[in-house]
Order: C-alpha cells, then sequence, then structure tokens
C-alpha cells in the first residue's frame, strides 16, 4: 500500500482556465496595515515612557518601511504568485519584536540590581540598532533566497551536503570550550561566539538545513521505510533494519540535551523529523517511536543529569522552597525566579495588559530573548498575548496550505516540516513560559533578540514563500496564436 | 501525503488550542493568586510610579514627601527631619511600610477605591496620578521639642524614652517622640540592599530604634499612678476633697509581710509625723508613699483597677490608625501588700508614655477622656477633604468635680513650696500655670541603669487646659529632674506656637 497517489486539487490551486491573480495588490495593502500598527507601537511607547515622541523613533519607523517595503518588491519581482500573508505575517511580528525590545532597552533599568541583587536586564546599548540591522540582514537573506533559488527542487540537489552543514552546525558549539560556546548564565552550550562582533547560534540556521535534508532524504526513502514488518497491538512496526534514520536522529537530539544542555531545541528537531516521516509514510508506527523514544529519551536525561531534572521540578513546583528561596541569604539560587517572574509578569497584564511601556517586565530574567511573549502579554494583556499566537497560527496554516496545495512530494514534505516546526518552536516556548510545559530555552521566531534567530526565520519565510509561489504558479499556457497555427484538412 | 498532512494539521491546532486555553487561564484566572505570591515586587514599583501625597503635620510642615528620581523608580520618598518624625510617620520601603505611611497607604498612593474617580478623570485629561496628602494632628514645634528634650537626655546611652503630648479636648496627638529613634529616609532608598542592610542593623540593635518607645514601651508609672488611686478614692465617696485628713504615718506596716513601705528618703509626710495624718492634697503634692498605699488596701485591687481601665489601661482594643500600642496594664494584686505597691504605680503596673499623657487629658478635660488620634484628615489632590477625624469620647473616668479636685492637687504638685515639681515654679516667667505629677519608679528589671524610671504627665494651662503631656525616661532619674524638664520644654513650645 503506497501513499503514491496524487493529491485532489485543493482548494487553493488555481482552477484551469482561470486568469491566475497573483494577489500582490492585497500582500501591499496588508503590508500598509503592518506600518501602521507597528509605527502606532513604537509611538505608544515613546509616549508612554518619555511622554513625547524621541526622534529616534522616527528613523526607527522609515526604516522599517524601507525594508519591508523592500521585501514587497522582491515578492513582486521573484515571487509574484508567492501567498500573501506570510510577509505580513512575518513583518508584523519582526516590527513587533522591534518595539519591544525598544521598550525595554529605554527602562532605563540596565544592569541595575534587583531585591535579590541579581541584574535584571542585560541589553547592550546598541541593542535596538542591532536589532533593525538584523531585520535588514533577515529580509535580505530572504530577497536573496528568492533570488537565488527559482526552483524548491533545486535545493533537494544539495539534499546530503546541506545534512552535513546541519549536522556540523549543531556538533560544532559542542566541541568548542565554553567560555566560546556558553551562554551566560543558562549553563546551555549552543552559540559561537566572536569577540567584539556579537554571538552566532548555529542551531537556528541548522534546523533549516536538516528540514531540507529530511525532505530530501525521506522522498528518496519513503517506500522503503512505508515497508511494513511485524504488527504489534494493531500497529505494523517497520522493519528492524530501516529504523536507522531515526535512531540517529535520536541520537543527536539526546546528544544535544546532554552535551549542550538545549532541551528546547532538541525537542523541537526531533519533533520536525518524527512528523516528517509521518507526512513521508503516512504510518502511525514512526510517530508512535519517534514520540515514545523521545520521552524515554527526555525521562532518562532528567533522572541522569541534575540540570534536566531542575527543568522538571520547576516546572512541577515552582513555589517549593527549594525552588524560591524566601528570606534566604543573598546570593543563593532561586532556580524559578525566571518563570515565576514572567508569570507575574503576564498576570500583572491581565485581560487587556498595562500597556506599552507601562508594565514591569524588566523584572524577568533575559525578557527580551527567551522571555520576550511573558512581555507581551504583560504590556498587550490576554488580547494581545493572543492575537499573537494567532498571527503564528496563521502563518503555519499558510505554511501547511501551500504543502496541501504543491504537488512535488520534495517541497510538500520541505513545506510541512518548516510549518510544524515553527508551530512546534512557538509551543516549546510558549508553552514554556507559560508553564504549560516545563520551560526550555529557545527563542521565540521573530519576537527575540538576537540575530541568527531572525535571519533564519526570515530565510524560512523565503523558503514558504518560494514554494507557495511554485504552488500557485499557473502551469505555462500552450501557445494558441490562430495565426501561427494552421489546420491542416487531409481529406 | 496529504491525510498525514491534515492529521499533523489537527495536531498543530490542539497545540495551539493549548496554548490560547493556558495564557487564558493565566491571563483571567490567575491573575490574583499570582499577585501576592512571594518576590512579586510589581505591586510594591506600580506604587512608586506615582508620585505618593504628602504628610504634613497640623501647622503645614511637610514631613513626609515626594521628589523625582532619576533611578528606577519616577519618585523618591523623602523625610524631612527623619528621626524626629519617624515614629509619627512610619517608613515606606520597596518591601514594607509601616505607622501613618502603612494605615493610609491607599490614600497616600492614589490606588484607594475612594480616588479611583478622580484618577479616573485624571487618565482623560492626561494628568499624572496623585495620591492624597494626610494633615497630622502633630505640632511641629512640640513635636521638636519633645525630641531634642529626649535627644540631651539619652543621647550616647543605651536607655530608651518616650514622650505624647495630646489635645485634653480632642485627643489629638500634638508630639509622639521616642528615643533611640532611627532614619527613614534610608529605608527609603530603591536599593534593595541598602534597605535590607539598614534593616538589619535596626533590628539587631538593643534597644531596637524601630520600637515607638512613646505607644509600644510600658515601663511602671511610678508615683504619677496616684492620680488613678486618689480618683478611685473621691469617687469613692462624695464627702471627700482635697482638704480630707488621711493617715500619712513616716512607716506603714503592711499586713501578712514583715516588709514595710517608706517614703522616699524615709521622710515625714507633712505636719502628720511618725504616725499623724495630713491633707491628701499635701500627701500628693509631696508624694507620700505611705499615705496611698494606706489608701490602695482601703480601696481594695478591684476599685483601683476598674479605675485604671477607666482612665484607658487594660484596654486591648484601643486602634488609633496610624499608630501601634502597646496596652498598658493594671494587674489585680493577688494580696493587700501588693495592692498597697500598685497604688503607688509599683508592683506590675506598666504604663506607655501615651497612657501617662491620657491620665492627664481626663483630668484636664473635666473628666471625660477623648480617643487620641494622629490622623486630622485626608485631602485629595484637587484639596477637596475625602476624610476627617471627629474627636470621639472614650470613656468618663470620674466627675467634672473629683476632676477639679485632682486638678488642685496636680498644681500644688508644681505651684506649692512641698510639691515635688516645685523647682519649676521658678521657671513659670511667661504665667503659665502647670498641672502635673511626678514618678519615680523603681525599676529593678529594666536591667540597663540603676537609676529608676522617670516619669512626668502634666497639663497647662491649669485653668484652661491646650496640652496634656506625659514622658517617660527610662533610667532617668527623679521624675522632677529629668522627666518633668522635657515635659515643660514641649508644653512651652506648644503654648508658644499657638498662642
Amino acid at each position: 500500500m503506497s501513499s503514491m497517489t496524487m493529491p485532489a486539487p485543493a482548494a487553493g490551486s488555481q482552477p484551469p482556465g482561470e486568469i491566475p491573480v497573483n494577489r500582490r495588490s492585497t500582500e501591499l495593502s496588508m503590508l500598509l496595515f503592518v506600518f501602521g500598527v507597528v509605527a502606532f507601537a513604537f509611538l505608544n511607547v515613546g509616549l508612554s515612557l518619555k511622554g513625547q515622541h524621541p526622534s529616534t523613533l522616527i528613523g526607527y519607523v522609515v526604516v522599517f518601511a524601507v525594508i519591508i517595503g523592500a521585501a514587497h518588491l522582491a515578492m513582486r519581482r521573484w515571487a509574484p504568485y508567492a501567498d500573501p500573508l506570510l510577509l505580513p505575517l512575518s513583518a508584523l511580528l519582526n516590527g513587533l519584536g522591534i518595539v519591544m525590545i525598544y521598550r525595554l532597552h529605554e527602562v532605563g533599568r540596565n544592569g541595575n540590581p534587583s531585591a535579590n541583587g541579581a541584574p535584571i536586564i542585560t541589553l547592550s546599548s546598541s541593542a535596538v540598532t542591532m536589532q533593525i540591522v538584523y531585520t535588514v540582514v533577515g529580509i535580505g537573506c530572504f530577497a536573496a533566497f528568492l533570488v537565488f533559488v527559482k526552483e524548491p527542487r533545486a535545493l533537494q540537489r544539495y539534499t546530503y551536503i546541506l545534512g552535513l552543514i546541519g549536522l556540523g552546525l549543531i556538533g560544532l558549539p559542542a566541541f568548542l570550550p565554553s567560555s566560546i560556546s556558553g551562554v551566560q548564565g543558562t549553563g546551555a552550550k549552543i552559540q559561537i561566539a566572536i569577540p567584539g562582533l556579537g554571538s552566532l547560534q548555529p542551531e537556528e540556521f541548522a534546523k533549516l538545513a536538516l528540514a531540507v535534508f529530511f525532505a530530501g532524504y525521506l522522498v528518496a526513502k519513503r517506500d522503503v521505510l512505508s515497508l511494513a514488518g511485524k504488527r504489534v497491538l494493531g500497529i505494523d512496526l517497520p522493519r528492524g533494519r530501516d529504523m536507522g534514520p531515526i535512531v540517529v536522529v535520536w541520537l543527536i537530539s539526546i546528544l544535544l540535551l546532554v552535551f549542550e544542555s538545549d532541551i528546547g531545541t532538541s525537542a523541537v528537531f526531533m519533533g520536525m523529523f518524527v512528523a516528517m516521516i509521518y507526512i513521508a509514510t503516512s504510518r502511525t508506527s514512526w510517530l508512535l517511536i519517534g514520540f515514545a523514544g523521545f520521552v524515554a529519551g527526555a525521562f532518562l536525561a532528567a533522572r541522569i543529569f541534575s540540570h534536566v531534572g531542575a527543568r522538571f521540578s520547576i516546572w512541577l513546583h515552582p513555589f517549593s522552597q527549594q525552588n524560591l528561596p524566601i528570606n534566604a541569604p543573598p546570593g543563593t539560587p532561586q532556580p524559578s525566579y525566571q518563570l515565576v517572574q514572567g508569570l507575574y509578569g503576564m498576570a500583572n497584564g491581565g485581560l487587556l495588559g498595562r500597556g506599552l511601556g507601562n508594565g514591569q517586565p524588566y523584572w524577568t530574567p533575559l525578557v527580551q530573548s527567551d522571555l520576550i511573549f511573558t512581555a507581551f502579554g504583560e504590556e498587550l494583556g490576554l488580547a494581545g498575548a493572543m492575537a499573537l499566537l494567532l498571527i503564528y497560527g496563521l502563518i503555519v496554516q499558510r505554511g501547511l496550505r501551500t504543502a496541501l496545495t504543491i504537488k512535488d512530494p520534495f517541497s510538500k514534505l520541505l513545506a510541512g516540516g518548516l510549518s510544524f516546526m515553527l508551530a512546534l518552536q512557538v509551543f516549546v516556548i510558549v508553552g514554556g513560559v507559560t508553564r504549560l510545559i516545563p520551560l526550555t530555552g529557545i527563542t521565540t521566531p521573530f519576537l527575540s533578540q538576537g540575530g541568527s534567530s531572525l535571519i533564519a526565520s526570515w530565510i524560512m519565510i523565503g523558503i514558504l514563500a518560494r514554494l507557495s509561489d511554485t504552488a500557485r504558479r499557473p502551469p505555462p499556457r500552450p501557445i494558441q496564436e490562430e495565426g501561427l497555427t494552421q489546420v491542416v484538412s487531409l481529406k | 501525503m496529504n491525510r498525514a498532512l491534515k492529521r499533523i494539521s489537527i495536531a498543530i491546532l490542539v497545540m495551539f488550542l493549548l496554548l490560547l486555553v493556558n495564557v487564558n487561564y493565566l491571563q483571567a484566572f490567575e491573575t490574583s493568586s499570582l499577585s501576592t505570591r512571594p518576590l512579586n515586587d510589581r505591586a510594591a514599583f506600580e506604587a512608586n510610579q506615582y508620585q505618593r501625597g504628602d504628610i504634613v503635620t497640623a501647622d503645614g510642615v511637610k514631613i513626609a514627601s515626594t521628589k523625582p528620581s532619576n533611578d528606577i523608580y519616577k519618585y523618591q520618598r523623602t523625610y524631612a527631619d527623619g528621626p524626629v518624625y519617624a515614629p509619627v510617620t512610619g517608613y515606606d520601603t520597596i518591601f514594607s511600610a509601616s505607622g501613618v505611611e502603612q494605615a493610609e497607604d491607599p490614600l497616600l498612593s492614589g490606588n484607594g477605591s475612594q480616588l479611583a474617580f478622580r484618577n479616573f478623570i485624571d487618565m482623560i485629561t492626561n494628568k499624572p496620578q496623585k495620591g492624597a496628602t494626610v494633615q497630622l494632628t502633630i505640632n511641629s514645634k512640640a513635636q521638636q521639642a519633645a525630641y531634642q528634650g529626649l535627644a540631651n537626655i539619652l543621647q550616647g546611652t543605651n536607655r530608651v524614652g518616650g514622650v505624647v503630648a495630646l489635645n485634653p479636648s480632642t485627643g489629638a496627638i500634638l508630639a509622639m517622640a521616642s528615643y533611640p529613634s532611627y532614619n527613614p529616609n534610608i529605608l527609603a532608598s530603591h536599593d534593595g540592599t541598602t534597605v535590607t542592610n539598614y534593616d538589619n542593623k535596626l533590628l539587631r540593635e538593643s534597644p531596637s530604634p524601630l520600637v515607638n518607645n512613646a505607644t509600644q514601651t510600658t515601663l511602671p508609672p511610678g508615683s504619677t499612678f496616684k492620680i488613678v488611686t486618689s480618683s478611685a478614692w473621691f469617687t469613692q465617696n462624695a464627702s471627700r476633697n482635697p482638704d480630707s485628713m488621711v493617715y500619712s504615718p513616716q512607716v506603714l506596716t503592711l499586713p501578712q509581710t514583715t516588709n514595710k513601705l517608706h517614703n522616699d528618703g524615709g521622710e515625714i509626710c507633712g505636719n502628720a509625723g511618725a504616725n499623724g495624718n495630713t491633707t491628701i492634697l499635701w500627701a500628693f503634692s509631696q508624694s507620700c508613699d505611705t499615705t496611698f498605699g494606706q489608701l490602695g488596701m482601703q480601696l481594695g485591687g478591684g476599685a483601683l483597677k476598674s479605675m485604671a481601665d477607666q482612665f484607658g489601661m487594660d484596654n486591648s482594643n484601643l486602634d488609633i490608625p496610624g499608630v501601634t500600642v502597646a496596652p498598658s496594664q493594671y494587674i489585680l494584686p493577688p494580696s493587700m501588700p501588693l495592692t498597697a505597691f500598685s497604688a503607688i504605680g509599683q508592683y506590675s503596673d506598666t504604663v506607655t508614655p501615651l497612657q501617662e499623657a491620657m491620665f492627664s487629658a481626663a483630668i484636664a478635660n473635666g473628666g471625660k477622656l477623648m480617643k487620641p488620634y494622629l490622623i486630622q484628615q485626608v485631602t485629595a489632590s484637587d484639596l477637596s477633604v475625602i476624610k476627617q477625624t471627629q474627636p470621639q469620647q472614650l470613656s468618663q473616668p470620674v466627675t467634672p468635680t473629683v476632676a477639679n479636685y485632682v486638678k488642685d492637687m496636680m498644681v500644688a504638685v508644681v505651684q506649692q513650696q512641698q510639691g515635688t515639681a516645685f523647682a519649676f515654679n521658678a521657671n513659670n516667667e511667661n504665667g503659665i500655670v502647670i498641672a502635673g505629677k511626678t514618678g519615680t519608679a523603681q525599676n529593678l528589671l529594666n536591667g540597663v541603669s540603676p537609676n529608676p524610671d522617670a516619669v512626668f504627665t502634666a497639663f497647662a494651662p491649669a485653668d484652661n487646659p491646650k496640652i496634656a503631656v506625659g514622658v517617660i525616661i527610662q533610667g532617668g532619674g527623679y521624675g522632677a529632674t529629668a522627666a518633668a524638664p522635657v515635659a515643660v520644654a514641649v508644653i512651652r513650645a506648644y503654648l508658644a506656637a499657638v498662642g
């Protein structure tokens, strides 16, 4: 039983014969809306914090308008049939992220000690400018991808090279001394620090390279992987000899967990791979094996490695005396301080939020990166938090729609895999900061401070735009010029 | 592949629904329980984002105000003459508050429900929210005199002292000073470490400056308790008056024990000789212990306790907003000899300086004891009055006649030759007639000084009382030499200020 059956034309595909609509004007009007929201948000922060709109704001807003305008033009020129919502939704998240980083930066609390003497926020003075530079680079990469990759299947040719690059990028920090790869205050070893320049988080790019690799590999092997072995409890298990790839990926994710303390990314890798193997083979057994394998691995790791176990303890008992010591001498570790401050922030926001610039998100350590969602929750309230989740949900939905529409199996897998990865990443970090699941430090796509995540997210939107452009592009029309074709009667 | 994709889409939908439900739970249902969790500094911070209201004295001196701050908070609390007013204002730290700062916090911070409508108007008209102003009953001149008087005597010692001055006809607290004191400005620091270190230092010190000795420290009243004993004695029989003769031996033989009660220095009481009688006025003004020991045994512990309670002792429900009050105690003596000692303010009698002031205030006000209060009124930033304290009668320990008798005796203490505080007569050049009673309390348990505790309670002017004062200075020696000068300084400062 093969899953090679061609999909029925999905709702989004162009019915043959109609003049295809490229929807770029829709995109432009949505972008104007995005620009309005972001400009007002900037103004709001300026008025709340300083009672006026500082002159730097105009510069930020103008630069933002120019770069999203440029991205729109790139879409018009190189991906005219791409989905009209991808760019505006991503630009909105990106813009709000810059606004929040500006707001956190302007709070005037940089490095000031809190009640227990711990530094509250560690934003450098150039944080906002750098975030805008990263946005420019990100949108540049997005445009460059559209320019240089005209056809998604071009990526398929580099399946194994990208696979090796991805593995290398993931593994690199583990082999570097922690002075270079360690993230201060977290114990994670996930970056490459370049003195004087900043740091690079290679895993952000590795995720994309591995998504392409998985898609290419699974398209090639999916017939073999679909072959059934033993049937246990009503589930067709795959043959033992086909288990190789999933074991390798499982090992990589566990190694990530152990040597780089990066539980969140490890979960995202594993989840993406399992989802893609399921899409490729339609076999539930792969889902179960992958899921069970990850849970077992995580459980063992929690038992063996204290830093993994601590995450579970913080999740289950954030207010215990051990995790949040009260009246303890200064310097006593407060493992759940970060999580509970994030929760306090969201609670402080309530239904409608304190308003941009009026909350106190800076109590939360690392609020500008891992916990930025709580800052939005505090200042924009439940309404804003739900709006952000819906924006993410819409981007994921556009990606899945592309996956359903596109015919080429490689592109289909890639689109499905990337969409699921984005959804999973949002689930892991937002679920983590809201105590739905244990908190593991990964970036919030488009919102968190930092270049690697932002640039990688824009490249991902580039890939999805290219895929949706391919999916929605009308087939080349046969030439039917009356004057050139002559019908010869052979009677 | 599309079927699998659709299933994955459903899984993603479930993931997003879980996130949405969880965010709803967190921000719609858990807000109030999370807001009171430990280490949640957001509420304290919120309070410092608005300009907190001022605390001013009755004569308009700002003793607690805010100034703009350039650090983490927008405003910095400052206390003028911090140590002088610390027992009055209390403190407002980033962690907690005390005194008036705590009692009126909802209005000072501007978050009280009475201010909600004004805040709404301010929000619409884009005016910054500002807290209400609290006006106290304190007179700045009297308060300064009280604190200086204590500091002059107690500086450099490890002894404590307190002064309370009341307006006898209303109960308004005109002065409330305590020594040792602290600097609330350091506690108002925005730096958590500074606050914690200073707080720990204050808590470690003995005696702790954080204790308001004017209302929280109880010490023996000594002879000032004779006001209660004589009040009970006059009340018992309407035919008695200050000229009534009472038994005043040089040495009082006590039943059930070989101990005997002597007068101070073993002196003879007036012209009574070794075993005669004298007027109660004379015995009171000379402060003869044998006389009042004898009267106490005649009256019995029950009558003394009943009168003491009428004067405000043993009242654990005395609730003065902004002030923490420790009840003064008269414990029913189990035997006759102890009743004799309790009648002269020894045994287990303990009082606060506030109680000392209340003794005089009740006598000065014709026997009616007014409830002490510190907060005169609270006005919103638009100057409208939010609340105002109306004087309230607490009790009536004695009739106006008896009050008049006791007043005559208290005047004699200061004005007549034999009076224990007669030395001050020479200083009455402004024509202020002061009525008072000294106390010199043997307090072997005080452990900090071989000297007795000095106590003085007084009111003035005697014929038209405007101020009643209670002073206790631990280990100060004679009431007349240590405590009385402080009380007189407060009285002079106040009468000069109000004219």
